[in-house]
């Protein structure tokens, strides 16, 4: 067998093994396995259903009227049951609306969807209850059970004998109610329609590249060279795809949670439903899109800013990038069931282990954990390239502030992450071995988990605006054609808010009742993050200061950033002050402020970052025109959504809610009616904000296939990136030769006084932690 | 169900807290000038200093591809935007000293007292400069939670959660001070209804039966996580008559966003 059927099979194997841990689960992760008491609901008796047994329902209207109350009989006929019999038989009813209720002391209600027999109900074959209609419009089903009884329960031969059959009613409402899409269907077909555009798109990329050879012989070894390269300019642009990817999949989440926000008690997605697309909202936007994205930028542009022809450790950089896909099914396995996770991106203890959480929990916590390995992983990496493979000439105080931003936002990780992934392995053990580390009857301490969590937590948003700081002081630099002001207090800015930021986790914890020594420390730490986030702003202004402003997208984008992170850092000095910061927490004005902070911060940051650098990554030119108009619309229709939840979050609107109800004269609510038309207001501009960046994936297609070449250093910029030619070659600088690598770049500078070369005594000790002394190191080459 | 909302302070608020309002105003205004002064310099900046067609520019930090440019920093300003950021966050903690003081205060001679002996009143009074309450006295009630349920008790003894905090005070609060009702609101349901006495100051003694919940008193603008591992406490300092509901804002499964209870302060 040739090389290429080896490798075709091996594609085809893994796709399936793929294919099938996504759809395993439904029909393992049902709470009571594959038969499902939800559709049976009533303790059967018997294995399957028995034709002898007719069960029957009368008193259903074929219309029903608002609000109307129905008796109903429900019965059976046939089957073992004969009259004299110790018992004759039982029933379970089901109703997907309205409310069902007992009539005498044979039916026993279980909820309002749901009633059935009574013990004395046991020794008859028919019964009467009461079943009121909704006040509203809805196409409803009821579900009955009957089983019809020997009536040797007594004699201990229990249900021997007994058989059991199922009667399917459907009553239709006054209008005529359109069937409702299952949210479930709508997500995965998103999800499967982008998944085939992606590999369309690489599809046709690769056949742009060489139209004549477009077969399955040149192209197996092209996407191996992909899937299996460990050139940190492939693996970033892995990381990139894999960003957006996951950007328009937590997109499609966040619609979702729209529609069923857009009026009050809506019931678009139920309340489970609601639950579990909130909790992938925000893990996929966090772990999966805005860390990919980072990660892909990082990828490519350290070694290239700092002169070096590659990554330290490029097979774990492979590594570290590939444990992200695996971890992503895993933490969405379930969800096409229904039983993905349902505890909010912060998984709080002790409901996480508790047996009301889903099923697909423990998938979502061993998800997560691949997740760690993979950001630690990329943590040493990282460090270590940063620290040891920096060019000749550039010093720690040289090196760009997208370079400082990334060794902080590192640092920050790896110094956190650690706590996060013992809280994982914690829960973990706690869901699949009944360990007790989180559940407080037997000693265990929820608290523990909040701890844990928000050590890395908070550090962890800070991982992901840090990057975008680097990225914005390079493009206002740059479009300023300035020296980015105050260098050096833009590195000590980073590396100050990466201390505060390990101080003042507590903050997510103000109403925790942990202690409030602890609560007051953390208030007053928190406040200062205002310092150095506020040095960092002034600085930027300051650098366009006798600039000379040159307008284009990636500057459009990073002055979009001043506006909104500004507004975000400034609603997040309201919560330490502990008398809003009650009424605050867990309310909409959390939700605007971190969408601000995330959104306006992060994505615009990496947006920016886009524009920037994507002729260096490509070789190719955005359309300025398409990019402008993606800025104007996305720009607005995002402070659109975001902005009003400020007011909603102060008149009381509750976050993690699947609905909200309003009041009116006539009836309570927990908010004033103004609220569903910006409500509604919020849903309309979340459509126009998701489809808005259609225009940037359009931009960036329609520029790969016919942009106009770029050079070399389109815009002016200093470092090292702007060098080498666009796209750089692989290795990106330098050439193997003996085992050394010759031909690096030099960093040259123009003040007078250059410390690059000379390390103060601290730099040194550090230095020779990480160094390895190459000089008694043998070769093998 | 009529006239719930007529004392909020704004139009459209259900929020009644004087004391939230008083910090809100001050950090608003604050955030004004802030925003007036960052976004009128960016504004000025976008415009003023930018590059005009055919131009060419100066090269002042000698800006070249491979060369790290000259710095281009200032000492004084730097400086400046750190002090005084620092200022203004120090004067921010001062003022929301108080108000932390005042919604955490202490059970054992705080800003209300100690517990109400029988037929004691607590007589709160508000500060209308500051929106802080003090009473003479408070009374104590207990709340629980669980999937998905708050329930109220008046007079809490029973020896479940034997601890300081509850004591044995040998009387039991009349129905005028604190009752346990049911009531009805559309979309949740028939729910539990707690009615307080406006005037009286209460503190809650809450505990969890299984996972993590927290009240909030939507009327108050205050809430405190419901923990299964230890009690937690809040106050609850009834200044007016009012209709309002309390919510669960610590997600806890399923119908948590159902899970509710309606607040009936009488006077």
């Amino acid at each position: 067998m040739n090389k290429t059927k080896i490798h075709a099979r091996s594609i085809i194997v893994m796709s399936i093994l793929l294919l099938a841990m996504a759809f395993s689960p439904l029909v393992s992760s049902f709470p009571t396995g594959i038969s499902g008491v939800k559709d049976s609901g009533c303790n059967c008796h018997g294995a399957t259903t028995s034709e002898s047994v007719i069960p029957t329902i009368e008193g259903l209207p074929e219309v029903y009227n608002y609000s109307e109350t129905y008796e109903l009989t429900v019965g059976f006929t046939g089957g073992p049951s004969t009259i004299g019999n110790i018992n004759l038989g039982g029933f379970h009813l089901w109703a997907s609306e309205g409310e069902l209720a007992s009539n005498d002391a044979t039916v026993q209600r279980y909820n309002p969807s749901e009633v059935g027999h009574t013990e004395i109900g046991n020794d008859q074959t028919s019964w009467t209850l009461i079943w009121t209609a909704p006040a509203s419009d809805k196409n409803i089903e009821f579900i009955l059970h009957t089983n019809s009884v020997n009536g040797n329960a007594g004699g201990g031969a229990g249900s021997s004998g007994d058989e059991w059959n199922r009667l399917t009613a459907k009553v239709s409402a006054p209008i005529e109610v359109l069937e409702q899409a299952n949210p479930y269907v709508v997500l995965s077909t998103l999800i499967v329609i982008s998944a085939i555009l992606l590999v369309i798109t690489v599809t046709y990329i690769f056949y742009r590249t060489n139209p004549d050879s477009f077969n399955w012989k040149t192209f197996e070894p092209w996407i191996c060279e992909w899937l299996t390269s460990t050139d940190h300019k492939k693996v970033g642009t892995l990381y990139f795809l894999a960003g957006l990817f996951f950007l328009g999949v937590g997109g499609i989440m966040a619609l979702m949670i729209r529609i069923q926000l857009s009026v009050p008690g809506n019931d678009f997605l139920t309340q489970d439903q609601y639950n579990q697309f909130f909790t992938l909202h925000g893990t996929t936007m966090i772990f999966l899109a805005a860390m990919p994205l980072i990660n892909g930028f990082a990828n490519w542009m350290v070694p290239l800013q700092i002169g070096a022809p590659d990554l330290a450790l490029p097979r774990i950089n492979a590594m570290s990038f590939w444990l992200q896909p695996v971890g992503a099914l895993l933490i969405f396995t379930g969800v096409f069931s229904g039983t993905g996770a349902d505890t909010g991106w912060t998984g709080y203890a002790p409901y996480i282990v508790s047996e009301t959480a889903h099923v697909g929990t423990t998938m979502w916590v061993a998800g997560q954990i691949m997740l760690v390995a993979s950001s630690t992983l990329t943590g040493v990496n990282f460090l270590t390239t940063i620290a040891v493979m920096r060019a000749p000439g550039m010093g720690w105080m040289q090196m760009p502030l997208f370079t400082w931003s990334i060794l902080v936002a590192n640092l920050m990780l790896f110094l956190s992450i650690p706590a996060f992934g013992v809280g994982l392995v914690q829960v973990y053990l706690d869901r699949v071995i009944g360990t007790a580390f989180y559940d407080a009857g037997s000693g265990g301490d929820p608290l523990l988990w909040s701890h844990l969590f928000w050590y890395f937590g908070h550090p962890e948003v800070y991982v992901v605006i840090v990057p975008a700081f680097g990225v914005i002081s390079e493009v206002i630099a740059t479009s300023a054609r300035r020296t980015v002001f105050g260098y050096r207090s833009m590195v000590y800015a980073m590396a100050g808010i990466g201390v505060v930021s390990f101080i003042v986790y507590g903050h997510h914890m103000f109403t925790s009742g942990m202690s409030p020594t602890l609560r007051f420390v953390t208030m007053l730490t928190t406040m200062l993050v205002a310092v150095p986030t506020g040095i960092k702003i002034f600085n930027w202004l300051k650098t366009m200061h006798r600039g000379s402003l040159v307008y284009r997208t990636h500057t459009l984008w990073a002055l979009g950033f001043l506006v909104t992170f500004t507004l975000g850092g400034i609603s997040g000095m309201f919560f330490p002050s502990m008398a809003m910061d009650l009424h605050f927490h867990e309310s909409y004005f959390v939700v605007a402020h971190f969408h601000y902070v995330l959104v306006g911060g992060t994505v615009f940051g990496f947006f920016s970052a886009i524009y920037y650098w994507f002729p260096k990554m490509t070789g190719r030119m955005l359309d300025e025109r398409l990019g402008v108009l993606h800025f104007l619309t996305a720009f607005i229709s995002y402070n659109g959504v975001f902005w009003p939840m400020h007011r909603l979050g102060v008149w009381g609107m509750a976050r993690r809610h699947h609905t909200y109800f309003i009041s009116t004269e006539e009836a309570m609510g927990s908010l004033p009616a103004e609220a569903a038309g910006w409500n509604m207001f919020i849903s309309v501009s979340a459509f126009l904000f998701f489809f808005s960046n259609f225009l940037l994936i359009a931009n960036m297609i329609k520029s790969v296939i016919r942009g106009k070449k770029a050079p070399a250093d389109p815009w002016g910029g200093w470092s090292f990136e702007w060098m080498t030619s666009s796209p750089p070659p692989t290795p990106s600088f330098g050439h193997f030769n003996h085992g050394e690598w010759i031909d690096l770049p030099t960093l040259k500078d123009s003040n007078e006084e250059h410390i690059g070369n000379d390390p103060s005594p601290l730099v040194k000790w550090f230095q020779s932690l990480m160094v390895l002394d190459d000089e008694n190191e043998e070769v093998n080459n | 169900m009529n006239n719930f909302h007529t004392a909020s302070l704004e139009v459209g608020t259900l929020v009644e807290s004087l004391l939230f309002y008083e910090l809100w105003n001050e950090y608003i205004s604050w955030s004004l000038l802030i925003g007036i002064f960052t976004f009128g310099w960016l504004f000025h900046h976008s415009f003023w200093y930018t590059s005009k067609e055919g131009e060419d520019w100066e090269n002042p930090d000698k800006i070249e591809v491979g060369v790290f440019p000259r710095h281009n920093d200032d000492m004084t300003l730097e400086v400046a935007w750190t002090i005084l950021p620092f200022i203004l966050i120090i004067y921010l903690t001062y003022i929301s000293w108080a108000p932390l003081d005042a919604v955490w205060t202490s059970e054992n001679g705080g800003n209300h007292g100690f517990e109400c002996t029988e037929g004691q009143s607590s007589n709160n009074q508000m500060d209308m400069n500051t929106g802080i309450i003090t009473s003479d006295c408070y009374h104590v009630l207990e709340i629980t939670g669980k999937q998905w349920v708050w329930s109220f008790e008046c007079n809490p003894n029973d020896d479940r959660w034997t601890g300081d905090i509850i004591p044995d005070r040998g009387f039991e609060l009349s129905t005028n001070l604190c009752d346990i009702g049911t009531i009805s609101i559309e979309g949740y349901g028939m729910q539990p209804l707690l009615s307080l006495k406006a005037g009286e100051t209460y503190l809650a003694v809450m505990q969890s039966e299984d996972v993590t919940h927290a009240p909030w008193v939507q009327i108050l603008g205050v809430k405190e996580d419901v923990q299964p591992s230890h009690k937690t406490t809040l106050w609850l300092p009834m200044i007016e008559a009012s209709e309002s509901m309390i919510l669960c804002t610590e997600y806890c499964g399923d119908a948590h966003s159902l899970m509710s209870a309606g607040l009936s302060v009488h006077n």
